[in-house]
């Protein structure tokens, strides 16, 4: 499990499975990170996909998926998944389906139900042990409905529902936490701007059997405000200022697959998107840059020692 | 009635500028209808959005066929059927199209049998899904080729509508809308309203009646995969990414592994190749590019692509 395929770089997929000619907006980082993924699962994969932007994907007749797709309510996706994995058991129990032609059962949905309304389905499916893997796009907000704040979204931003004075004054939920303190067999962070170190999380995961969660941060040009060209490089920001850590948790520890030998000062992952505008204009606002700084700054603190 | 329908991309505020309009005629004593129709579709992606406005009550719902003014924020939408500019159009409709082409160009272009006005756009970007405040200046037009709406209740309504971004914003955009106002002053009273349509005119409009079949007949199973294809999303894109194949260094397919939109393959050699049927224009190609290779160049500017 330790031997990874992919090496380097050179070694990423240059064919893609993930269909052109969807209806998400252009510059999407989630599906960005999805059309990476999918192309590390292969195309013996089934998705279960809760409501949320990435329902517009397969809106019928169209899908850019070269299998099935299953749409589910906001906070049932693992239940969906629950169904198709038992359904897939009986089928291969019966020798209706041949074992090299079993799914992988996939649910993809947004932060809005992997933080939230999923959130106690997600907790279930760990505990009765279901063989899926949850792919969470993370774009911090409603994306789907015009950028209302969801329990991702980061202190300090501004959403449609956070409109005045800092923006939203909450803080992002550990979901990677609270994942991990189920003791699945595999959480992971991925961002589509570090394709490397996704591809070996990804076929990582994609090697288990039992529940396996990703959580991919996912630059938003639309809810974030920013131009849609600068997706990738507000995603290496992301990790370059220690704002989104790529980890890991496997065997039963977390592991930091890239740390930023020098952190970058959050504030330049930050004055790339119009939602934290208000940090910096009409005048910076001190106290949050550097109340947002000391969180990153003590989260790595607590990691690296 | 006054039937409005505006024309733009998405990101150009022409949902903006019809609730600016509609809020105009509401404070004139209208009785108003606003509303946006847009799919699932994103920035660059053609939209429209449209107005009714009488003096009685409304009851004619849905999107308006047979519009007395529609205006064109972006004239590369005239050309894509899917955007619908046309649709409806007769010769009593006033057509206003922003552009930098002369009103008898388009005239002759569209062959049409209404007027043709155009809105001198006021500059020239590269991307045209940023072109500023175009919605207040589509708003502004509407306001003063219709007539009844003064210009005080104009600014009002902008303000109405724009009060929450501060006044810097609603500042530039009065500026905007002010100024496609009085530019189309002239024209004051061009668009005239058209008779409210009672149930009894209403007209079955020219569909082609399909029997009845069972839902596994109309709405078959499909078992085939990437039918997305079909989509053109092309058609959103407003700036078009252009590799020079003499500086692409064939790297680890950076731009291929980003797209998004799978919308650029690499050949055998290394080489990549854009999918122009369904790059939506992001650009992420440009910006991550190692050697620089990728060019941005406007969709719809000369065939040099002079960015000028």
């Amino acid at each position: 499990m330790n031997e990874t395929r992919f090496k380097n770089v050179k070694q990423l997929p240059s064919t893609h499975l993930l269909g052109s000619g969807n209806p998400m907006c252009a510059g999407c980082g989630g599906l960005e990170a999805l059309h990476e993924i999918y192309d590390i699962l292969g195309e013996n994969s089934v998705f279960v996909n809760a409501a949320g932007c990435m329902t517009l994907l397969a809106v019928y007749p169209f899908t850019p998926f070269r299998g099935s797709w299953l749409y589910t309510a906001m906070a049932s996706a693992p239940a969906g998944a629950q169904g198709i994995r038992d359904a897939l058991d009986i089928q291969l129990d019966k020798k209706r389906l041949a074992k090299d032609d079993d799914m992988q059962v996939v649910v993809l949905t947004g932060d809005g139900a992997a933080y939230g309304m999923g959130l106690s389905v997600t907790s279930g499916a760990i505990e009765r042990n279901l063989d899926f893997l949850y792919i969470c796009y993370d774009n911090e907000g409603y994306g789907n409905t015009g950028q209302q704040y969801s329990e991702a979204t980061p202190h300090g931003a501004r959403t449609s529902t956070s409109r005045v004075g800092i923006g939203f004054s909450g803080d992002k939920k550990p979901l990677f936490d609270i994942w991990a303190a189920h003791k699945p067999a595999y959480v992971a962070t991925v961002i589509g701007a570090e394709p490397l170190d996704l591809a070996r999380k990804v076929e990582k995961a994609k090697a288990i059997k039992v529940p396996r969660l990703i959580i991919a941060l996912s630059p938003c040009p639309t809810g974030w405000d920013f131009d849609p060209k600068e997706a990738v490089e507000i995603g290496k920001l992301a990790v370059k200022t220690g704002i989104w850590p790529l980890k890991e948790y496997v065997d039963g520890q977390v592991v930091h697959t890239k740390v930023p030998s020098k952190r970058l000062p959050v504030e330049r992952y930050l004055e790339k998107q119009g939602r934290f505008a208000h940090l910096f204009k009409p005048e910076r606002n001190e106290t949050l840059l550097a109340e947002i700084q000391a969180g990153v700054d003590a989260y790595w603190a607590s990691v690296v020692g | 009635m006054y039937r409005i329908r505006f024309h733009g991309r998405g990101g150009q505020g022409m949902k903006t500028a019809s609730r600016i309009l509609g809020t105009a005629f509401f404070r004139q004593g209208y009785e108003v209808q606003d509303a946006p129709r847009y799919g699932a579709e994103r920035r660059g992606a053609p939209i429209f959005a449209f107005v009714r406005a009488a003096r009685t009550p409304i009851y004619e719902r849905g999107i308006i066929r047979h519009p007395d003014l529609v205006i064109v924020a972006d004239d590369t939408l005239v050309p894509v059927p899917a955007a619908g500019v046309l649709a409806g159009a007769d010769a009593h409709t006033v057509i206003l199209i922003n552009t930098h082409e002369t009103a008898n160009t388009w005239r002759h272009r569209l062959n049409l049998e209404g007027p043709v006005l155009i809105l001198s756009a006021a500059e020239e970007v590269a991307d045209r899904a940023t072109l500023p405040y175009v919605g207040a200046a589509c708003a502004g037009a509407a306001a003063a080729l219709i007539g009844e709406i003064p210009r005080a209740d104009l600014e009002a309504a902008l303000h109405d509508e724009l009060g929450h971004l501060g006044q810097a914003v609603v500042d530039e955009n009065l500026r905007v809308a002010c100024e496609a106002y009085d530019y189309c002053a002239g024209q004051a009273g061009i668009v005239t309203a058209s008779e409210a349509l009672s149930a009894e005119q209403w007209a079955e409009p020219e569909w082609i009646d399909l029997p009845f079949e069972q839902s596994g007949v109309s709405a078959p199973t499909i078992h085939g995969g990437l039918t997305s294809e079909l989509m053109p999303t092309g058609s959103w894109r407003t700036m078009r990414p252009e590799v020079d194949y003499e500086r692409c260094n064939r790297c680890w397919w950076v731009c291929s592994t980003f797209c998004p939109d799978s919308a650029i393959d690499v050949d055998e050699e290394g080489y990549p190749h854009i999918d122009y049927n369904h790059c939506k224009g992001c650009l992420i190609c440009v910006a991550q590019c190692p050697p620089h290779a990728i060019e941005a160049l406007p969709e719809h500017g000369d065939k040099e692509g002079g960015e000028s």
